[in-house]
């Protein structure tokens, strides 16, 4: 029923698109229509492009995604071992949170060079502080009389650590994973802009300096299908993690 | 189970316990005064105003919070850290959602050492004994109130704990599951010669299972008065413990301590 509904959203769109585009060419050049934008998608298929730039995307951004996250919710939940840590750095944390991304792009390619390198730092550094701050929430969200009942059974910090609070952490933890897939996404896509010669976010870059809009949608396509199966990715992890949630 | 001699220390005493809560810059004085024996085999309620520092004394007895001045003893000596041996209720069960009943169970055990065929058979039993067999492998979300709180309990009997500390484990359940449950403690607790020391607001409850009640003031909160409960050999009973003479008389005594010192 839910998808059936969706496919009759996306369709009267497409229609719409396709039947407005159809009108007059101007209108056509400027916003493409689905059929233009298939018969790219079509011969990037065949002349291997497609392939090769979702691979180089996805590659950079999965990278980023596992870097970002690691890194991330290791600290975030490691803060949970001393409340003044966690206190002494909260404020660098907000800091470093409210820097736009893009803004570091042209340091980042200083650094990393123009390679994968710098994507995947640049898809690491837009995952890492969301990560670090929903699993540090996770964290000190445990409920503390929960953590009583550990110490009246003897348990020391690393025991309540590993048996209650990363678990309990989870939830939270793959809130963040399905969250920053997205972020992960942009941040590989903006470094691709800066300066690459390959990749989802250098075709759309290529083909919108070159007005040929429908490859530009045609790139956006992939770009959106590929977040999609990450994030479905993820959502498989999580059930497979995850047992003991009754179905829904 | 333990063996105490005549003469040997009672497992739990507390000696004037007093406790301040220090809230920044404001001093909340919780307990003013309190000493009291938990003696083997013994079962103790406390009954008090709402928020009068029932639970802070829980916490207190268990070595959770420290206590302002007076002095916890086990055994009659003031233990280095948490206390062995404690099992300790609340009215959450604090179930671990990702562990089955059986490693709920398990948990404690997990955590002093290892966990063989030996410990499971020993929380199978268990768990079979309140009533849980066939749900041993079951995650507790899809479980009853009354289904949690029982593997709760067999998570906390599971470790053989001499003194169980009691924090309104029941209130939450149905009358009926509350009954039930009450009686398969007292005789897990009494079978065994463990000794409880249980919080509660059911002064029925409290009559009707303990050897000793103890009715606490207002915070900052002392003993207003203690009631040596004798309802003849009946205790094992819960049904009949009510039906005695001297249950109904203690009630009132009790009732009539509580409204004077205004709930
Ligand atoms: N950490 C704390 N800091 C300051 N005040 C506290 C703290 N913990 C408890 N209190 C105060 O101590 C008082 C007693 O709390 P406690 O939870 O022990 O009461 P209680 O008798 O268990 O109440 P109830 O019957 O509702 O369970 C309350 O007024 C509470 O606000
Ligand atoms: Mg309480």
């Amino acid at each position: 029923m839910v998808a059936g509904c969706q496919l009759a959203l996306l369709a009267i769109f497409l229609g719409g698109w396709e039947y407005i585009t159809s009108l007059d060419r101007q209108t056509a050049f400027l916003f493409g229509s689905p059929s233009a934008i298939f018969g790219f998608l079509k011969t990037m298929a065949t002349d291997g492009s497609l392939a090769r730039d979702t691979y180089v995307t996805a590659l950079e951004t999965l990278l980023g995604f596992l870097l970002g996250n690691l890194i991330g919710t290791l600290v975030g939940l490691s803060l949970w071992y001393s409340a003044f840590v966690s206190r002494v750095v909260q404020p660098f944390v907000v800091a470093l949170g409210s820097i736009p991304i893009i803004a570091l792009a042209p340091m980042v390619i200083i650094w990393f060079g123009t390679g994968l390198a710098s994507k995947v730092a640049m898809s690491t550094l837009s995952v890492v502080v969301v990560a670090l701050v929903t699993s540090y929430k996770g964290a000190m969200s445990v409920d503390p009389d929960q953590i009583n009942l550990f110490r009246t059974l003897g348990a020391r910090k690393s025991q309540i650590f590993r048996k209650l609070v990363v678990p309990s952490s989870l939830n939270d933890i793959f809130a963040g994973l399905k969250l920053t897939v997205g972020f992960a996404l942009i941040g590989a896509i903006i470094g691709e802009f800066m300066s690459s010669s390959e990749g989802l976010g250098h075709a759309i870059f290529k083909a919108g300096s070159l007005y040929v809009i429908p490859k530009v949608f045609a790139a956006l396509t992939a770009t959106i299908a590929l977040a999609l199966v990450l994030t479905y990715l993820v959502g498989w992890l999580e059930r497979l993690l995850k047992p003991w949630q009754p179905e829904r | 189970m333990h063996q105490s001699g005549p003469g040997a220390a009672p497992p739990l005493v507390a000696e004037r316990l007093a406790k301040t809560f220090d809230d920044g810059d404001v001093e909340v004085p919780v307990i003013a005064d309190l000493s009291f024996t938990l003696n083997a085999g013994e079962i103790v309620s406390i009954v008090g105003p709402s928020g009068c520092g029932k639970t802070t004394l829980l916490n207190v007895v268990c070595g959770l919070t420290p206590a302002s001045s007076g002095s916890v003893l086990w055994h009659g000596a003031a233990p280095q850290g948490m206390p062995g041996r404690v099992g300790y209720m609340l009215q959450k069960d604090m179930l671990l959602p990702w562990r089955t009943a059986l490693s709920n169970v398990t948990l404690g055990m997990e955590i002093k050492g290892k966990v063989g065929m030996e410990e499971r058979d020993k929380a199978r039993v268990l768990l079979d004994r309140l009533g849980l067999h066939g749900f041993t492998d079951r995650y507790p979300a899809t479980f009853s109130g009354g289904m949690r709180q029982r593997v709760a309990l067999a998570r906390t009997l599971v470790n053989d704990p001499e003194v169980l500390l009691f924090d309104e484990p029941f209130a939450a359940l149905d009358f009926q599951t509350k009954l039930l449950l009450e009686a398969d403690t007292v005789r897990l607790v009494r079978e065994e010669g463990r000794s409880l020391l249980c919080i509660t607001h059911d002064i029925e409850e409290a009559v009707s299972i303990s050897d000793r009640v103890i009715v606490l003031t207002k915070r900052p909160t002392r003993a207003k008065a203690v009631y040596e409960i004798d309802l003849g050999d009946q205790h094992a009973d819960m049904m009949e413990a009510r039906q005695s003479p001297r249950f109904n008389d203690h009630v009132r005594a009790i009732w009539r301590d509580l409204e004077v010192s205004g709930t």
